[in-house]
């Protein structure tokens, strides 16, 4: 007994710092009233409440819930694309896996340590996709890896082999990845990574519309896209069997044209409900650090939706009977024509990788014309307030709510919601019942003397 | 302005408990031991009600030796008028129910029940 006070006290004055600033006060306060509380049990608690104060205000439930769903997430993405053998290609793909997930897991500190934690649901519901995404597309590029790079041992396939990957040594591993592919890849990663934690960072002065609209686009680009070509850009075998005809051909234009106007509209969108100032040159600026971040987001959305969907569907290609079948379907080939067109398909998964590099920064061009088409044509008179550039003189920026966002994610009039789990007098149960819901939105600020 | 039907019952004691001595900056233990609210309780009632300007706190300006300083909190004008508010509504809340007789050692069921605040 005698060493869990003062261990409480240690701990506590610890997890105080999990507290975000603005509430870090009353954590404080509750530890330094414990000096009053008769010792023993009674003062231990105290304590325990003031545990139980710091997790509810550190949002630890949140967190440890987030760092689960990730772990969770990791840990089967690892599972599905760890290769067999630690030999060559295997290596790689076991170090490219590796240094992923290090990324993911790191990359979010790092941020939050610089630019602040996401503070709005776009932001974080964007986080979460392109995790997602990120995630899904490991194990995916393991089955095309080890596909495309097994060498038949003879036979016509072996022919198909070397034709399509060129020679290699019946029944080793070749032709997938090696560490300058996964390097080029893991790189990629980290810049898709670091570009969205940044933009959907507290301090970026991105709004949460811009994001939201920015997804919007993107993921109807992406759609487009992927209905197009949901095996990638493969020309030779071009795989829809969902669009047949003209429609192929008005998909197709409809794709070249969303590619460019998709994040000029978003662009165009987020500039016009951009809070701006007065001084011109400043609200110019403004609109066009949300055109730049929506053309970005939604171009990058886009390749991101078209890469997974598109390597998802080959590595299915290659893994599933059913799905090799549905994609043939009326057609009469040959087991190695088969063959042939998987092993293409697997190929040209590289394709994806022009297309996340080419599309964010067509996406970024487009939304600065967009945020110039908005700068031309006005402000809409319901625009929602982003916060500024930064230095730019730009909006009005949003102070740090109290509890680091708490507050205006509950989206709800905040009640102090009553909770009458009575005594048999009417009378509450000592430490019964705690308050629901969070606060209002928009409630006063603290006039505490702090 | 808050009306009693905004308030939990803890929050009303809490209330009440501030509104015996609105002038005086009251701490937390105090405060738990006259509403009988633990700490894990009592202080997230407090934050909601600063959030919302009906308390206002500080910390104790001359640190004692042997101690920390302590936060205090009091009511702030608009916390006064709104507690007032609410504790009358209460009372009244519990004037009309004290007809009906309840059966000794009943339990209100859960969602139902009136708490009368507990004035120091």
């Amino acid at each position: 007994m005698s060493w869990l006070g003062p261990a409480a006290a240690t701990a506590g004055r610890g997890a105080v710092r999990l507290v975000p600033a603005a509430r870090r006060d009353w954590a404080e306060a509750v530890w330094a009233e414990a000096h009053e509380v008769p010792p023993g049990w009674q003062r231990l608690a105290w304590r325990a409440g003031g545990l139980g104060l710091i997790a509810r205000e550190g949002q630890m439930t949140r967190r440890i819930g987030i760092l689960l769903l990730f772990a969770a997430a990791a840990g089967a993405a690892a599972w599905g694309a760890w290769p067999g053998s630690p030999v060559s290609h295997g290596a790689a793909v076991q170090g490219g896996i590796i240094i992923t997930l290090a990324l993911l897991a790191g990359l979010p500190l790092l941020t939050r340590w610089r630019l602040g934690p996401p503070d709005s649901r776009p932001a974080r519901w964007l986080r979460a996709g392109i995790y997602a995404a990120i995630l899904a597309t490991i194990p995916a590029q393991a089955a095309i890896g080890l596909f495309a790079g097994a060498v038949p041992r003879s036979g016509i396939d072996r022919h198909v082999f070397d034709v399509v990957q060129g020679p290699g040594v019946p029944g080793s591993s070749s032709g997938g990845l090696d560490w300058g592919g996964e390097i080029a890849i893991l790189i990629l990663t980290a810049c898709y990574v670091a570009v969205i934690l940044a933009l959907t960072a507290r301090r970026t002065p991105v709004a949460p519309a811009t994001l939201a609209i920015a997804v919007g686009a993107g993921l109807v680009l992406g759609v487009v896209m992927y209905a197009v070509a949901p095996l990638g850009l493969n020309v030779k075998y071009p795989y829809r069997p969902w669009l047949h005809g003209s429609a192929a051909d008005a998909f197709g234009v409809l794709a070249w044209v969303l590619l460019f106007g998709a994040p000029l509209i978003a662009g165009a969108i987020a500039g016009r409900r951009c809070h701006v100032p007065d001084d011109p040159g400043q609200a110019g600026i403004a609109r066009a650090w949300q055109g730049f971040a929506a053309g970005l987001v939604s171009g990058g959305v886009g390749a991101l939706f078209v890469t997974v969907f598109g390597s998802g569907t080959v590595s299915l290609l290659v893994e599933s009977a059913w799905v090799r079948d549905w994609l043939n379907h009326g057609q009469h080939l040959t087991s190695s024509a088969v063959y042939g067109r998987e092993l293409y398909a697997s190929q040209n998964v590289t394709a994806y990788f022009f297309l996340l590099v080419a599309f964010p920064f067509i996406g970024l061009m487009m939304g600065l014309i967009g945020s110039g088409v908005a700068n031309v044509t006005g402000t809409l008179p319901d625009s929602s307030g982003p916060p500024g550039p930064p230095g730019g003189g730009g909006p009005e920026p949003v102070p740090a709510p109290p509890d680091g966002g708490r507050q205006a994610d509950a989206g709800i009039a905040g009640v102090l919601t009553p909770v009458p789990d009575l005594g048999p007098a009417g009378r509450p149960e000592p430490g019964q019942g705690v308050l629901a819901g969070g606060t209002h939105a928009g409630s006063a600020p603290v006039p505490a003397h702090h | 302005m808050g009306s009693r039907a905004e308030f939990s019952p803890q929050t009303l004691a809490v209330l009440a408990a501030l509104c015996g001595q609105p002038s005086t900056w009251q701490h937390g233990y105090a405060l738990a031991r006259q509403t009988g609210l633990k700490s894990g309780t009592l202080y997230p009632i407090l934050i909601r009600l600063a959030d919302r300007g009906l308390v206002e706190a500080c910390w104790e300006e001359e640190p004692v030796p042997g101690r920390p300083r302590r936060h205090l909190y009091r009511l702030t004008p608009d916390g006064l008028a709104s507690a007032a508010a609410a504790l009358a509504e209460a009372e009244l809340a519990e004037a009309a129910l004290a007809p009906a007789k309840v059966r000794p050692g009943a339990t209100p069921r859960r969602g139902r029940g009136v708490a009368a605040p507990v004035v120091p």
